[in-house]
């Protein structure tokens, strides 16, 4: 079927196949190559998965019908249904403000004769596939296996899933331009990611929290959810709040209020993107408003030395790009949880601490060490230029190492008082971890432009699991050390741990060095 | 280093990237001259800017800028050199104050003579109201002249250019223009190569003519001319008064 050029359709297609590319990610075609797009083998392997979820959900299904809807499965259904609308909402965020102000590509369309309402409206279609598009990968096999099963409610989960997409997708917009009026485009940008990332370590850490903590925490916490939704209590299953489970339930007017509700979202919030960006909104909140000059004329510093003005030249630029900055702490917020699981999994404390220190001072120098080696601005400047290279290389390094040195420094004091010996063991690990994960960068990672710092692990796996081996291996290393200096009696075991770890790390050293980078 | 030492010399220049790129090239360019570089797209000439700037090695042939060779003392003949590339080297969140630190310290330029030296070129410049505002917000023509500043800071005697008008407007265009003609009248040397044949007419002393990485002419204007029309004379080629635009399509086969 061909559609007309310059109809909604046509257009929504065209934003469907842009779509389809972006799923492949930014992998660098192999020459000549014309495939863009997810390669074959994502392909097959999404195929899988979805029929491993289709037996899942065939093994799932009879189990969960003898069932029946019990108020606790519906209170459940519903925390799962809000907590997927809260990620629905971060990632529509992310979602519009690339649609409307990262691709660059809507002064072309708004300069071509298309109707523009139907072209926010196709750009909103593209956030709510954007945000539902997941969950209808995850949930829509149930809906196909209840079908079979004779189990017809499931099928409620296509209505629920667009519908709430939808509504997700119109809010997001709706807030993204609101910061825009606000507070300009780029913040908008970062506040997106901030929050995004909040959300979804948020309920990875309650959820953590929760699992740990005492079985009396535990009750009084079922005890509180109890006693407010049993009937007549501010939370009572016939309430509101729970109006999306019973959807999912197969409710016939809660599905159709949550269907009727993502529709009038949707309209209201296309007609309103389209006055909004006819009025010209976002010129005015993204002019640049340019510094006032420094008062008693221009100041310089020349003469500080080869080293000190790289390094001073590497923390300006990126103190200077709160994006980036922004991105850097969010990778170290994602490994919060993690270093959790490391203390509360250690009998003592003060080793998983450590271990966790360790493996934050190697994931900030690898973030670091990307942004001032392989994403250097100008490179040819720095070659053209009679300075020593070797230096200059040097230069990078301190200025990746340092900051991650600087944050450790704080607790590493606080220990250095309680107990001398595990502070150097940690102070030796920690400034290895770094030292070693930002010469893996500097060997192995290729030139790109700093814009590409969230996708860096996609362009190369081999390099990714190289940093994270490495890292890991002196985060071990850091335990086992810490664990023996902590007065566990030395074992064994711990000894072939220890020896196991440097070996590790000499042979991924090695493999990193192998792995560098020549010039061409 | 004697004075008879020419700015730049290139002997049996190759580089091949599949096919070659600068093929043979040999060239000389005099103390004092501003030499213009004219080619089709594709002729090879910021390959071989790239190679006198250090930022490629050759496959073959040498490299002399005052005569130091370029492979054997990379550090001393890059002292001498700055390049300036079309797309201007700049650092997007630095202020033109932080760039011309940075760039000052990379050729180790003495902190008092380069204060000096970055107030005047500022100024000269027309930057000096925007020196403390990061670059990313600046214009084209703005990011083209700190790049110039940028390359002057260290008062190299060989300058070499590629494209340094474009996208200029007027006004920046002639402050550039006015800049590479100061800085060959103090005896400094200038190596560039344009699109826009009317600068080379006016500005430069010598003109080279490359294509498929190889010099097929060069000289004045007015021995440009006269090889054109002795080539060319039977098919009726440009006469006397002939613009370089006439002879650049000639010689290049175009005509």
């Amino acid at each position: 079927m061909t559609l007309r050029p310059g109809s909604a359709l046509w257009l929504l297609c065209h934003e469907l196949r842009l779509y389809y590319f972006r799923l492949g990610g930014s992998r660098t075609a192999s020459a000549g190559s014309a495939r863009r797009g997810p390669s074959r083998t994502s392909l097959a392997v999404m195929a899988l998965a979805s029929c491993g979820l289709h037996v899942f959900a065939w093994s799932l299904l009879p189990a969960l019908a003898s069932r029946g809807s019990a108020p606790a499965v519906l209170i459940g259904t519903g925390m799962l249904c809000l907590a997927a609308f809260s990620l629905m909402l971060s990632q529509g965020l992310k979602t519009s403000v690339e649609v409307l102000f990262e691709r660059g590509d809507l002064d072309l369309l708004l300069s071509s004769p298309l109707p523009s309402r139907s072209i926010f409206a196709v750009r909103l279609g593209a956030v709510v596939i954007g945000t539902g598009g997941l969950y209808l990968f995850l949930l829509a096999p149930f809906a196909h296996v209840g079908v079979l099963l004779g189990q017809p409610h499931w099928l409620a989960i296509y209505p629920l899933v667009l519908g709430a997409a939808a509504l997700a997708a119109a809010l997001s917009m709706l807030l993204t331009l609101g910061l825009v009026r606000l507070i300009g485009v780029r913040r908008t940008r970062v506040t997106a990611q901030v929050l995004g990332a909040l959300v979804g370590a948020l309920f990875f850490l309650l959820s953590q929290v929760y699992a740990n903590s005492s079985g009396n925490l535990q009750q009084r916490l079922a005890r509180w959810i109890g006693a407010h939704t049993a009937p007549g209590g501010a939370f009572a299953t016939d309430s509101l709040l729970w109006l999306p489970a019973r959807a999912a339930q197969g409710d016939g007017a809660a599905l159709l209020t949550v269907a009727v509700l993502g529709a009038l979202g949707f309209a209201f919030t296309s007609h309103f993107t389209h006055g909004f960006f006819v009025r010209g909104m976002q010129q005015a909140a993204s002019l640049v408003k340019n510094a006032a000059a420094p008062a008693g004329g221009q100041r310089y510093r020349f003469g500080r030395g080869l080293l000190l003005t790289v390094i001073v030249k590497e923390w300006r630029l990126i103190a200077r790009d709160p994006q980036l900055v922004s991105q850097v702490l969010l990778q170290l917020l994602y490994l919060l949880p993690l270093c959790f699981l490391l203390v509360v999994k250690s009998s003592t404390t003060v080793p998983g601490l450590g271990a966790s220190l360790t493996y934050l001072c190697a994931s900030l120098s690898t973030a670091l060490a990307w942004l001032i080696i392989a994403a250097e601005e100008a490179p040819d400047l720095l070659r053209a230029a009679p300075a020593s290279a070797a230096t200059v290389a040097r230069a990078k390094l301190v200025a990746a190492v340092t900051p991650a040195l600087l944050l450790l420094a704080v607790p590493l004091l606080w220990l250095l008082w309680r107990q001398p010996l595990t502070a150097l063991l940690l102070a030796l690990c920690a400034t290895g971890a770094s030292v070693g994960a930002a010469l893996a960068v500097r060997w192995c990672a290729r030139p790109a432009a700093r814009g590409d710092f969230r996708l860096r692990a996609r362009g190369n796996f081999l390099n990714t699991m190289l940093e994270l081996a490495t890292a890991m291996s002196w985060t071990g290393l850091t335990l086992v050390a810490l664990n023996l200096a902590h007065g566990h009696p030395f074992d064994f075991l711990a000894a072939v741990t220890g020896a196991a770890l440097l070996g590790a790390l000499l042979l991924l050293t090695g493999a990193a060095w192998l792995r560098r980078q020549r010039p061409a | 280093m004697s004075e008879a030492l020419p700015a730049l010399r290139l002997r049996g220049l190759c580089k091949q990237f599949g096919r070659p790129a600068v093929d043979q090239l040999d060239l000389t360019v005099q103390r004092g001259e501003l030499y213009a570089l004219l080619g089709p797209n594709g002729a090879g000439k910021t390959t071989t800017l790239r190679m006198i700037a250090g930022l490629l090695a050759p496959d073959a042939g040498s490299v002399e800028v005052l005569g130091i060779d370029l492979a054997n003392a990379p550090a001393r003949a890059k002292q001498a050199i700055a390049y300036l590339p079309d797309e201007p080297l700049l650092y997007a969140k630095l202020k033109p104050t932080e760039y011309l630190e940075f760039v000052a310290g990379l050729w180790g330029v003495e902190a008092t003579v380069a204060e000096a030296r970055a107030i005047q070129l500022l100024d000269w410049l027309d930057l000096t109201a925007h020196a403390h505002e990061l670059t990313e917000g600046f214009s084209r023509g703005m990011k083209q002249k700190l790049a110039l500043a940028g390359a002057l800071i260290h008062e190299p005697q060989l300058l070499i250019l590629d494209e340094p008008l474009t996208g200029l407007d007027a006004g920046a265009a002639r402050q550039v223009k006015d800049l590479l003609l100061e800085h060959t009248r103090k005896g400094g040397t200038v190596l560039l190569t344009t699109h826009i044949l009317e600068v080379a007419e006016r500005m430069a002393q010598r003109i080279g003519i490359i294509e498929h990485g190889r010099l097929i002419a060069e000289g004045t204007l007015e021995q440009l001319r006269g090889l054109a029309t002795s080539t060319n004379a039977a098919a009726g080629g440009p006469a006397q008064g002939a613009t370089l635009e006439d002879i650049f399509l000639q010689l290049t086969g175009h005509a």
